[in-house]
């Protein structure tokens, strides 16, 4: 029952409240959420485009061969019926050279961040968590490893080895183990001072299953958002050497080796620089606009 | 205490306050429906649990809530609306008629520059004064808070000063400019007890010396009846009950709502005896985001009703000098 | 005033008499702590090696079977490195440590390991203490995994009763993760977590400090149905003095690495013999307005724990500090039944003669903000 109220001021009754209408416009939540997903899947649809492109594309549709063409065909501007990009001097179809320049870069910047994050990955796993002598030893050798330039290296690769992508991925992977040990530790680091791994020591949880069990899981998301990142740096170190002539050797095409050879006739045809250096930027701002949305939704620091 | 001041001396008048977040999609109420006053010389206590909007009301009239915010309602400080006035507009007032003090007095210092120099950048902000002046103010500022030995102090950095020390720094900063308004943000909570009576002490000391009126937030109920002189509660960004300390608390306190009356059963007391069980009140306050229609106390009220859940009370003046927002309000102080 | 002999200690145990707690004849302590020591490096700002710190000065206590010990200090008291140093989550410098008959000190390993099944601890951060990938069930199962208790079937099922235990439905509950839950949810979690394995003693450090007043108060009902359904011991860590008195049977107060007083809850609210207990008593706003409200009876601020004053270590913001305080360290008396304080002039007598006009200089002590402030003299009890 109602309390009996005291019959001084109250010359009112209490007024029922209706709830209280909208501060936050309907239209301004509706974006907020679909801003959120186009976030993550606009950079991601262009790179699922990008890889169909490379890889399912050529096998499901015929294209001309990427690294030969009839001097017939040369220099055909874009749009031009059968080379819908057009061909470059020699008669190569265009669109060919970019899908099996794509392949190979796909695949060098797999593999590189590949072995990068697991080498990598282990070491400064390893040296995060044990610390002591095993963190000091482990770090030195990876600061050493930082410390090697990376174009030196591939330089050198390129005078006493062939060029070739597997020496390429050799010779870059010199680069990306370092980086990702100096990642992966950071982030061991940040994840052993938390009390829920304290707390798994003192119940007696043995430490490999701290290891695979607590500490991978917490440091996987912000390794896979710096892998984004590191595929798009290594593509374009990648494009870098093929530019300079010491990777990928012609005829097999490459994205980098494409704009050295569009250089000289940039002005009159700027296509042949354009064309490649477009697709590179595409690739690269997808990986970082996705590694940004997915850090966003992992909470990564 | 100052005697019974008129109402229209109101230093603030702050009245149907809303504020409102978009998160995820979803409108946050922060703050749905605030109205009070505070008279100059006066101290008000605005007590809550986190998620209570009590934080995100002051922001609001401070003017430090990110943009995206929707605000609504009004906020007057000696007659001027601060409410839709531009940052730079605010930075006026900021300062020289309102100031804040926050919770963790590590970050609200700058660890990399000397404690003086951060004082008379405070001074130098609001006033042209020359440095020699600037730096004299600011050591009389440091004495004001009872810094012993201030010439010393003027030239350290924040890490030499202890907790209690540090947040009497950001006070003196706060005051540099003689605010007429001082809003203490759980300024004690991060402070061991005994410095926290320090600071209480000092806060209410400077209040008299600077005829400012001083409103502080806290969890802590014990605070607002020790040191304010008139308290407001609020719940899921609503007043609850609002009141004179007096009235509310101690022997004869008069306590209508039930959440208040939780609050001050569950608080642990030196005199009840040990290993007996505190009366609780079950469940969580209410999801910002999907408020219900009817009290939002009533999920967890020992004394809801089907109206309490139909219709939201109005806070409303059942008595003089206090409000309470309830269909079934408590007895003879909820003593039950 | 000599000290009772008190006759529940073990004969050969050199427990000073009364920390034995009350005469619980014949029962032996089930954790008793001698003379610990802790120390760590203070690091100034910027990572250069400062001093070095001692954050535990000798502590000794025991705690008897189903009793509820509470030790509450400010910041820099120790309290927290205290309860680390009992679970040797860093071992102590030195001092021992006996657990159910065991010598924790000078265990290792596995043997360790299977000691310390019994003791489980319950952090300060209920959300820094779960791990935020694992379900709920995961999370309480661990020490059952760990131990290799059971089947996975039986542990899913005893997961499930834990859950229940501490209030929450495990059907809904169970498979969550610990973001989905709100501080008060979490910390029931660990909880659950902790006692999994059926401990004997739970060590909480500030386990409810971060939690709101209302689900503050639920979760100390829990500990409380807890102590009596499962017959536990707790060690309850806290700054807040009225909540440790409200869940312990005996509580100590500690400053700057030592205990100043330990004693029955009640004994150290109602007749407090050391002037901090006072001061901590005193600066607690209470709820009743108008109440005589003392003034901060402690002045300066805390000294520096890498350089803590000679003698007393309160004695520079004591309100009854002499020239005794500072050449000799105090040690524990029994002044009244299981009440014990280190104090040269605890509060039962008068205040030393002249403090009017002592000048308590910090020697040595190089401390922010106490400089050589005169006593202004409150003559306590």
């Amino acid at each position: 029952m109602a309390a009996q109220l005291p019959d001084m001021a109250a010359t009112l009754t209490p007024d029922a409240q209706q709830p209280l209408p909208s501060l936050v416009s309907s239209r301004r939540l509706k974006w907020q959420k679909t801003a959120r997903a186009l976030r993550l899947w606009v950079p991601a649809g262009f790179l699922l485009l990008l890889l169909f492109l490379c890889f399912v594309w050529p096998y499901i549709y015929s294209i001309p061969p990427g690294n030969s063409g009839s001097i017939l065909d040369a220099s055909e501007p874009p749009f031009s019926p059968g080379h819908w990009l057009g061909t470059d001097p020699n008669g190569v179809d265009l669109f060919s050279m970019l899908v099996y320049g794509g392949q190979v870069s796909f695949e060098i910047s797999l593999a590189v961040t590949a072995f990068g994050a697991i080498v990598g990955g282990t070491i400064g796993l390893t040296a995060g968590y044990f610390g002591g002598w095993t963190d000091s030893v482990l770090s030195r050798i990876v600061d050493v490893l930082i410390a090697f330039p990376a174009l030196v290296l591939v330089l050198a690769v390129a005078e006493v080895l062939q060029p070739s992508e597997t020496h390429l991925i050799w010779a870059l992977s010199f680069f990306s183990v370092p980086v990702f040990a100096r990642i992966t530790r950071g982030s061991v680091l940040t994840i052993r001072t938390l009390p829920f791994i304290t707390a798994a020591r003192l119940t007696g949880t043995s430490n490999r299953k701290i290891i695979f069990k607590h500490v991978l899981p917490n440091v996987l998301p912000s390794v896979v958002t710096f892998s984004l990142l590191g595929i798009g740096l290594i593509v374009i170190l990648e494009g870098a050497v093929d530019f300079l002539g010491l990777g990928i050797q012609i005829p097999q095409p490459s994205w980098g080796a494409m704009i050295a050879k569009g250089q000289n006739v940039l002005t009159a045809e700027p296509q042949y620089v354009l064309i490649p250096s477009i697709v590179l930027l595409i690739f690269v701002m997808s990986l970082n606009l996705l590694g940004d949305a997915l850090r966003e939704r992992w909470g990564v620091r | 205490m100052s005697p019974v001041v008129s109402t229209d001396n109101a230093l603030l008048e702050v009245e149907d306050l809303r504020v409102a977040f978009a998160v995820g999609g979803r409108e946050v109420r922060a703050v749905d429906g605030v109205t009070y006053k505070v008279e100059a010389g006066r101290t008000l206590a605005i007590i809550g649990e986190s998620g209570s909007g009590k934080t995100v009301g002051c922001r609001a009239i401070m003017g430090l809530l990110p943009t995206g915010t929707e605000i609504s309602g009004s906020a007057r400080l000696r007659g001027t609306e601060l409410i839709g006035l531009s940052d730079g507009q605010l930075r006026k007032h900021r300062g020289s008629e309102m100031a804040m003090v926050f919770q963790d007095p590590a970050r609200s210092l700058n660890p990399t520059m000397r404690v003086g120099k951060q004082i008379t950048e405070a001074i130098t902000t609001h006033r042209k004064v020359s440095k020699s002046d600037a730096r004299d103010q600011a050591i009389e500022l440091l004495r004001l808070v009872r810094i012993p030995a201030p010439e010393r102090r003027f030239h350290e950095y924040p890490h030499q000063l202890s907790g209690g020390m540090r947040q009497r720094v950001v006070i003196a900063m706060a005051l540099a400019c003689r605010p007429k308004l001082l809003i203490a943000d759980e300024a004690t909570t991060a402070l061991d007890v005994t410095t926290q009576a320090q600071i209480m002490e000092l806060l209410l000391e400077l209040q008299q010396e600077l005829d400012m009126a001083l409103i502080f937030i806290s969890h802590d109920l014990g605070l607002a009846a020790s040191y304010a002189d008139e308290v407001v509660v609020m719940y899921a960004g609503k007043i609850v009950e609002q009141a004179p300390a007096k009235r509310l608390f101690g022997a004869g306190g008069t306590v209508k709502m039930r959440y208040t009356r939780a609050l001050l059963d569950a608080i642990p007391h030196l005199e009840r005896p040990a290993h007996t069980d505190l009366p609780v009140v079950t469940g969580r306050p209410p999801d910002p985001t999907m408020l219900p229609v009817g009290c939002s106390f009533a999920p967890r009220c020992p004394s809801a009703a089907d109206d309490c859940t139909a219709k939201a009370p109005a806070l409303t003046e059942h008595a003089p000098g206090h409000r309470w927002a309830c269909w079934h309000p408590c007895e003879n102080g909820g003593t039950a | 005033m000599t000290a009772p002999v008190n006759n529940t200690a073990p004969a050969d145990d050199q427990a000073p008499a009364g920390y034995t707690g009350d005469a619980r004849t014949g029962k032996k302590p089930l954790l008793s702590a001698r003379d610990l020591v802790q120390e760590f490096i203070a690091r100034e700002a910027g990572g250069a090696r400062g001093g070095v710190v001692q954050a535990v000065s000798g502590v000794s206590f025991d705690i008897m079977p189903g009793e509820t010990l509470g030790i509450v200090g400010e910041t820099g008291s120790g309290k927290s490195t205290l309860a680390r140093a009992v679970l040797q989550a860093p071992r102590p410098k030195s001092g021992s440590v006996v657990f159910r008959d065991m010598e924790l000190t000078r265990l290792h390993g596995r043997a360790l390991l299977h000691a310390r099944r019994d003791m489980q601890f319950v952090w300060q951060d209920p959300f820094g203490s779960l791990d935020p990938k694992w379900q709920v069930r995961s999370i309480v199962e661990e020490p059952l995994a760990a131990h290799s208790v059971g089947t996975r079937a039986s542990r899913h099922k005893r997961a499930e009763e834990l859950l229940d235990l501490v209030g929450l439905d495990p059907a809904r509950y169970a498979k969550r993760h610990p973001r989905e839950m709100s501080g008060g949810q979490a910390q029931r979690v660990a909880i659950a977590r902790a006692v999994a394995l059926e401990p004997s003693l739970l060590i909480c450090d500030e386990a409810v400090s971060s939690l709101d007043v209302l689900i503050q108060a639920q979760v100390l009902n829990l500990f409380e149905r807890l102590r009596r359904e499962l017959n536990l011991s707790y060690l309850f860590i806290a700054h807040d003095l009225a909540l440790v008195k409200q869940v312990s049977d005996r509580v100590a107060v500690m400053y700057l690495g030592k205990f100043c007083e330990v004693g029955p809850g009640e004994s150290v609210y109602r007749q407090p013999l050391h002037p901090y207990t006072k001061a901590l008593l005193d600066s607690i706003p209470s709820t009743e307005p108008g109440a005589a409200r003392t003034t901060a009876t402690l002045r300066g601020e805390p000294p520096s724990p890498v350089n803590p004053p000679s003698g007393c270590r309160f004695r520079t913001r004591c309100p009854r500090a002499a020239d005794r305080c500072a050449s000799e360290v105090p040690e524990p008396r029994e002044l009244a039944p299981g009440h014990l304080v280190a104090c040269h002039f605890p509060l039962t007598g008068p205040a030393p003669a002249e403090s009017a006009a002592t000048v308590v200089s910090g020697t040595g002590v190089s401390a922010p903000g106490v400089s050589g402030m005169p006593s202004t003299a409150k003559v306590q009890g």
